[in-house]
Parts: structure tokens; C-alpha cells; sequence
């Protein structure tokens, strides 16, 4: 047995005048640091998005098609887009309307959504929940397609841990998913679940098993339609991301790992177009437009009836109403 | 073989000749190579298969991503969030009590040595709770960004910078403590006790913060309450206390050495506080629970359904006998024994069956959606509000034991090269300071 050189003789002295005052002043100096940062990064900072007329995108893809006085709404909104485009994003208010009335549940928007934006298994953006009510034989079932709700209060995007998440000037918020850790906090932080994570899977992942394998397997093949789809680059917003390419030098990792969700279809408008979930839309039930426009079908639509939100207690202020 | 070299030769070797020396002639029947003994043996055993059965989960996680894994996008969060949580939890709360205690001189606490071995369990308990967060990332080559781009909004960055920069000041102070001991460079030393203070303000608020990361999101009914730090700085305190007690228990009987009967006193009292926080931070805990469950059930609102998962759900059993018999009565009624071999269990029940509190908050505040038939409006098993951790969680979660494990042994060996290594450069070390 030897003796423990830690250990002899009597107890140190406690705190001294001298220590405590240092003490203090270091706790005080933590605690203040702890809250400045905090303060700082409350506060409202620049827009990291380009603003101006740098913005401005002019569109003439329906110069060529006449205005009728019935013609689809389609069309006309189209057409609204392409003025609201002409003006810079700081002076874009996008909204999307959906009547629940005309709603059929068809899931065509989920489809549309999910093949524009080349969703792999498990990530939606656009799920149509469906609810019965009444008793049979007097029921009666409402769809509420639940696209991201663009709130003006997103709590999705202050629980970001590294600030990958944002608000544009037109009201969209957007993940960057070349910064994107994939920590999942926002996906919790969504009261609407609007927010799903990309694990990686593929559609043809143990697809056709039994079926030849290798390059001649029929679903996930090299040289099989599917496998190639899956492989192919998505281009949500306005970049090419490359799942085969995940990862590698000079490409845009795809987002596998990271959270995804509605962006409105931003690729889609910065070309002048809808977003895929309003121009699939087979009832006409989804609008979608310039809330600053006060011509615009939104803006009357919005005027013309009395619309609600989703979820309207949790005060985030969301840019998608519902006619009911 | 010797256990210490002459002190001629000994005095003007570095460091690093200094881990030379004992590695090329380890020294025999001191804390250095210690005496066999039947549990020793046990612990080693179950370190080896801890180690190889987190091994394969580990090996799992990094071949086939997170395929394996039982969360999705609904439950985003499962069994490694809570590993996450329960081991910030325990280092804030052992360094809280240690550190308090070496500042206040509580005896048992006050040598630097009882210092030294708080530190290493602070860092072998946040080690492998950052390992198990890293692991949950969708992007394990971004981690970096917490601390390049950071966005203080988030209590997620909050709480990395704060028990990184807590790390950091834990370091100083471990470093500064040998200089304490050998009795060197007082103008520096003198800082040891004001940085304490300041170490334990952050272990105070990052086990605190850990509830008000869940706290803030107003989206989950269940975890949307101000008790929520409260409660997780308690669990902080009593898992903390808890570990503290077993392993300076574990320690002091691993170290062979002949104490001198003043630290025998010193010992039996350090039990007796902790035995103390034990008792009270349980029961602390027990009544902040009643109190948030008998509210929401008594007048049912938004998180009553959560209650109701966490009482009667699937998963009852984790509430009923592993919170509360296992890490609760049980442990209570051994504290409540005059048998120190009884605390020491108890302690033990309560350091690894607080995981459960945590799993409690973070999965049935997860698993009950705000918006109806959600779960039904797209089918993937990713989006359901169902989690069951899979065979490959557990096993990473048992590597992260394992890890703890390595990280202690492996710091109170250095704790013990340092020592010898200033020891034999001031006679006086240990006994100069004190």
C-alpha cells in the first residue's frame, strides 16, 4: 500500500475577498456575454436575399395566348404572376388560397408536388388530410391539402442552429441545403409537420426483388427508367441537386440528410410559372398569386370570403387560408 | 521495477519522458496496475462487450446511414437525442455539486484530486452524448457549422457553445488545480477558485437550458412549459450526484491506497451530502412531475394526450417500473438504509434509469400531432407518430456507454501520470495548497 500523494494535511481555505470579487466579475462577464449574443442575434438583420431590381424577372410566355372574359383561372393567375415578377421580390406578397370547398381529394397536387421536386420516399410537401364527419349514411368528408403555411412568424426558422433557414423578402422561407445540418430541430418546431427530413431512400430500393439482377434489373438497374429518374438532379430552388452525385467535388450534394419542405415551387415562379400543387389542381381549388397585387384573384378571393388558417393559436401568422 | 524513479532523474524529465518511463517500466501494485478484484473484472467485462456490441451498431450506422434507425420526420428524435440530453445532464450536474463543493470546501470535495476526478467525469459523461448527437445529424461532415456559422436564436447552438465553452474553462481549471497542488505560480492559481464560479454558472445553465431547448417549441403541446428547465436541471443534479457518488465510491476502492483517517472522515461525509442531494433532487423531480401530469389530467388540455403516453401508452412500463420503481422507490429505499454498499446501487439505479425521464419528455411530446390524420394522409413508416428505437439505436447507445467508459478510465490514468509528474517536482504537492 502506498500513500496517496493527492492526499494530506488540512482542507484549502474558502472563497477569499480577492477570489470573490474575481468570481463575480467573471460570472458577470459570462452571463452578460450569454445574453448579448442572444440579444444580437434577436435582432432583426438585412435580408440575405438579393432585393431590388436585380430581382425583377420579366416573362412573356403568355403574350401569345388572348385574354377571354371565362378563360381558366389558371391562366389568369398565370398572368398575375408574370406582373408580380416584373416588380422587385421586396414587393412580392405570395399567398396560396384553397378551397376546400372544390376539393375532391384527388392527391393530384401531392403527385405533382412530389414529381417536380423529385421527393424520395418518406419527404412530402403536400399531403391532402382527409376527415370524416357525420354518421353514415349523412357523413361527409373535408380534404385540407397542407402545403408549408410560409408563416410570417416561421418558428421553423429561429430554432436553426446554423442560421440555414429563412424568410425571403417575398414572404417564402427557404432552407439552404448546402448548409443545412439535417439536426431535425425545425421539423419538431413545425406545428403543421410541414417540415420532413430526406434519410436517403430510394423509390427503387428493394423494388422487383426476384427480378434479374444487376444492370438488367428492372426497376433499379443502371439502365432502368426508374433508377435513372431517381438519379437524375432536381432543381428546387433554382439549383441543380444531384442525389447520384451526393457528396461528391464541385456538385451540389442533394439533400439527402436534410430537412425539405415547400418552397412554393420557387424554381417554377422565377420561370414565370405556378407552383406545381395550383397548376395540377384538377377542381381549380388552389390559388395562388401577389397579395400586394389588390387586382389580383388572391386579393379578391381574400376580400370576397371569409377564409381561415390553420392552426391560428399558435400565432404564426400563416400566408395559406382555406375557404371552408 | 520501482514505483517512482529516483528523484534526481525524475525531476528534470518532461512530461512526455515522464510517459515514457511509466510506460516502459510501469510501476506494480499502485493506482497505476491495481489489485484484482471481482467486480474490477466485472467492469471489464462488460466494457468489452459494451464495446463490441456498439461496435457493430456504430459500423451500422456508418454503412447504411440512417436507414436502420427508427425515427422519422413526425418523430424526428429518438433514443440518441435522450443519450444526448441525459449525459449533458450528468456532467453539468457532477461538475455542479464537485466544483460547488471544492469552491464552499465541503470536505470530501475540497482536495484537488476530488476536483480533478469531477472534471474527468464532466468529460466522459458530455463525450459521448456530443458523440450521440453527432451520430443523429443528417450531415455528419457539418458539425463544424455550430461553430463557424452559429445562430444564437436556436437553443440547439446555444446549448453546443455553451458546455464547449464550459469544457474549455473545466480544462483551465484542471490544469490550474496541479499548479494549486505543486504550489506554483500563485498569481495564476488564484484565478482557480473565480473560474469555478464561472464553470459552474454554465453547468448550471446548460443542463437548464437542455429543457428550455424543448421548452420554447411552442408546436409540442407537452414540452411547451416553463417547468421544463426546472425539471431537467433537477434530473441534472440527481443523475449528476448520483454518478458522482458511484464512481468516487468506485475510485476510492480502486485506488489501493492506505487513506489517512481524516479523508476517511472526509469520505463518509462527501457520501452523506450526496446521499442528501440524492434524496432531495429525487424527490424534487417526483413532485415537479406530479405536478405538470396532475394538472393536464385532472383539467384536460393540449398535452393530456402526451400524459396519457407516457402513463398508459405502449411504452407504460418505461414510466412505471424503470422511472419510477427502478430509478425511483428502489434507489429511495436503499438511501434510506444505513448500508453505504446500499447508496452506492442506488446511485447507480438513478444515474442509468434517468434516461428515462428524459425519453419521457422526448418522444410522447413528439408522438402526438397537432394536425388531425396527418399520419394517415401519406404512408411511409418515416412519417408516423410511432417510434420504437431499433436494434441499431441500442447499440450505438451501448457504444456511448463504452465510450464514457474509456473517456473515465483513460482521464483518471492522465489525472494520475500528471500528478506523479508534479509530484516529483514539488515535494510539497497536495499539501502546499491545502
Amino acid at each position: 500500500m502506498n500513500t496517496d500523494p493527492d492526499s494530506a494535511s488540512t482542507p484549502p481555505p474558502a472563497l477569499d475577498r480577492r477570489e470573490f470579487v474575481r468570481a463575480t466579475a467573471l460570472v458577470a462577464i459570462g452571463a452578460a456575454a450569454s445574453v448579448g449574443v442572444v440579444v444580437k442575434a434577436r435582432r432583426p438583420s438585412a435580408p440575405k436575399d438579393p432585393t431590388g431590381p436585380g430581382t425583377i424577372r420579366n416573362h412573356d410566355n403568355l403574350s401569345d395566348v388572348p385574354v377571354t372574359e371565362n378563360e381558366d383561372v389558371l391562366l389568369r393567375m398565370e398572368r398575375e404572376l408574370q406582373v408580380a415578377m416584373a416588380k422587385s421580390v421586396e414587393e412580392r406578397k405570395w399567398v396560396m388560397i384553397i378551397d376546400q370547398r372544390k376539393c375532391v381529394g384527388c392527391h393530384a397536387c401531392t403527385v405533382g408536388c412530389i414529381a417536380e421536386n423529385k421527393l424520395p420516399p418518406g419527404v412530402v410537401y403536400r399531403p391532402v388530410t382527409i376527415e370524416e364527419s357525420g354518421v353514415f349514411p349523412n357523413t361527409r368528408l373535408k380534404f385540407t391539402p397542407r402545403p408549408c403555411m410560409q408563416c410570417e412568424e416561421p418558428p421553423c426558422v429561429p430554432v436553426c442552429p446554423v442560421d440555414a433557414t429563412w424568410r425571403r423578402p417575398d414572404g417564402i422561407t427557404i432552407v439552404d441545403y448546402d448548409a443545412c445540418i439535417g439536426c431535425r430541430y425545425c421539423l419538431t418546431a413545425c406545428p403543421y409537420g410541414a417540415r420532413t427530413s430526406d434519410f436517403g431512400e430510394h423509390y427503387t430500393a428493394g423494388a422487383a426483388v426476384g427480378a434479374p439482377v444487376g444492370e438488367a434489373a428492372p426497376l433499379s438497374g443502371a439502365r432502368a427508367p426508374a433508377n435513372d429518374w431517381e438519379g437524375r438532379p432536381n432543381h428546387e430552388l433554382g439549383k441543380s441537386w444531384d442525389r447520384d452525385a451526393h457528396g461528391l467535388p464541385g456538385t451540389h450534394a442533394s439533400p439527402m440528410g436534410n430537412a425539405r419542405k415547400c418552397h412554393f415551387c420557387l424554381h417554377r415562379l422565377e420561370a414565370g410559372m405556378l407552383p406545381m400543387c395550383a397548376t395540377t389542381c384538377i377542381g381549380r381549388a388552389t390559388y395562388f398569386g401577389d397579395a400586394n397585387d389588390p387586382r389580383s384573384l388572391v386579393t379578391e378571393l381574400l376580400q370576397q370570403n371569409n377564409t381561415h388558417t390553420l392552426l391560428p393559436h399558435k400565432g404564426t401568422k400563416p400566408r395559406v387560408f382555406y375557404i371552408a | 521495477m520501482s514505483t517512482t524513479p529516483s528523484p534526481s532523474a525524475a525531476a528534470h524529465r518532461g512530461f512526455f519522458a515522464h510517459l515514457l518511463a511509466v510506460w516502459r517500466d510501469p510501476p506494480q501494485a499502485t493506482d497505476y496496475v491495481p489489485r484484482f478484484l471481482p467486480w474490477r473484472a466485472l467492469l471489464w467485462g462488460a466494457w468489452v462487450v459494451l464495446l463490441t456490441a456498439g461496435g457493430i451498431g456504430l459500423a451500422q450506422r456508418f454503412l447504411q446511414g440512417h436507414m436502420p434507425a427508427g425515427y422519422g420526420s413526425y418523430v424526428p428524435w429518438g433514443l440518441w437525442i435522450a443519450i444526448y440530453f441525459h449525459g449533458v445532464g450528468m456532467a453539468g450536474g457532477a461538475f455542479f455539486i464537485g466544483a460547488l463543493g471544492y469552491v464552499l470546501n465541503w470536505p470530501g470535495f475540497q482536495r484537488g484530486k476530488n476536483l480533478r476526478l469531477v472534471i474527468v467525469l464532466a468529460v466522459a459523461a458530455i463525450v459521448p452524448a456530443f458523440f450521440a448527437v453527432w451520430l443523429d445529424l443528417g450531415h455528419l461532415d457539418r458539425l463544424q457549422s455550430i461553430f463557424l456559422r452559429p445562430n444564437f436564436t436556436s437553443m440547439m447552438t446555444f446549448n453546443a457553445w455553451m458546455y464547449t465553452v464550459f469544457m474549455g474553462i473545466a480544462a483551465l481549471c484542471w490544469i490550474l488545480s496541479y499548479l494549486k497542488d505543486a504550489g506554483w505560480k500563485p498569481a495564476l492559481t488564484a484565478w482557480l477558485k473565480p473560474l469555478l464560479c464561472l464553470a459552474i454558472l454554465y453547468a448550471m445553465l446548460f443542463p437548464s437550458q437542455s429543457g428550455a431547448f424543448f421548452g420554447v417549441v411552442d408546436a409540442k403541446a407537452f414540452w411547451h412549459s416553463a417547468l421544463m428547465p426546472v425539471l431537467f436541471f433537477t434530473s441534472a443534479l440527481t443523475s449528476g450526484a448520483a454518478m458522482l457518488m458511484f464512481t468516487r465510491v468506485l475510485t476510492d476502492a480502486a485506488g489501493g491506497y492506505q487513506t489517512a483517517p481524516v479523508e476517511q472522515q472526509e469520505e463518509h461525509a462527501m457520501m452523506r451530502r450526496l446521499r442528501t442531494f440524492l434524496i432531495a433532487g429525487l424527490a424534487a423531480y417526483f413532485v415537479f412531475e406530479f405536478a405538470e401530469f396532475s394538472i393536464a389530467l385532472w383539467s384536460p388540455v393540449s398535452h393530456a394526450p402526451a400524459v396519457e403516453l407516457v402513463l398508459f401508452g405502449p411504452y407504460w412500463w418505461v414510466f412505471w417500473i424503470i422511472h419510477l420503481f427502478i430509478g425511483g422507490l428502489v434507489p429511495l429505499a436503499l438511501l434510506f438504509s444505513r448500508r453505504r454498499f446500499g447508496w452506492t446501487i442506488a446511485a447507480l439505479l438513478v444515474g442509468v434509469c434517468f434516461i428515462s425521464a428524459r425519453l419521457n419528455v422526448l418522444v410522447p411530446g413528439q408522438a402526438v400531432g397537432e394536425l388531425q390524420g396527418l399520419q394517415e394522409a401519406f404512408s411511409h413508416p418515416r412519417l408516423t407518430y410511432i417510434y420504437h428505437a431499433t436494434g441499431m439505436e441500442y447499440l450505438v447507445g451501448l457504444f456511448c456507454v463504452a465510450l464514457g467508459m474509456t473517456i473515465f478510465v483513460a482521464g483518471r490514468t492522465v489525472n494520475r501520470l500528471v500528478r506523479d509528474w508534479f509530484a516529483q517536482r514539488a515535494p510539497n504537492f497536495g499539501k502546499e495548497a491545502l
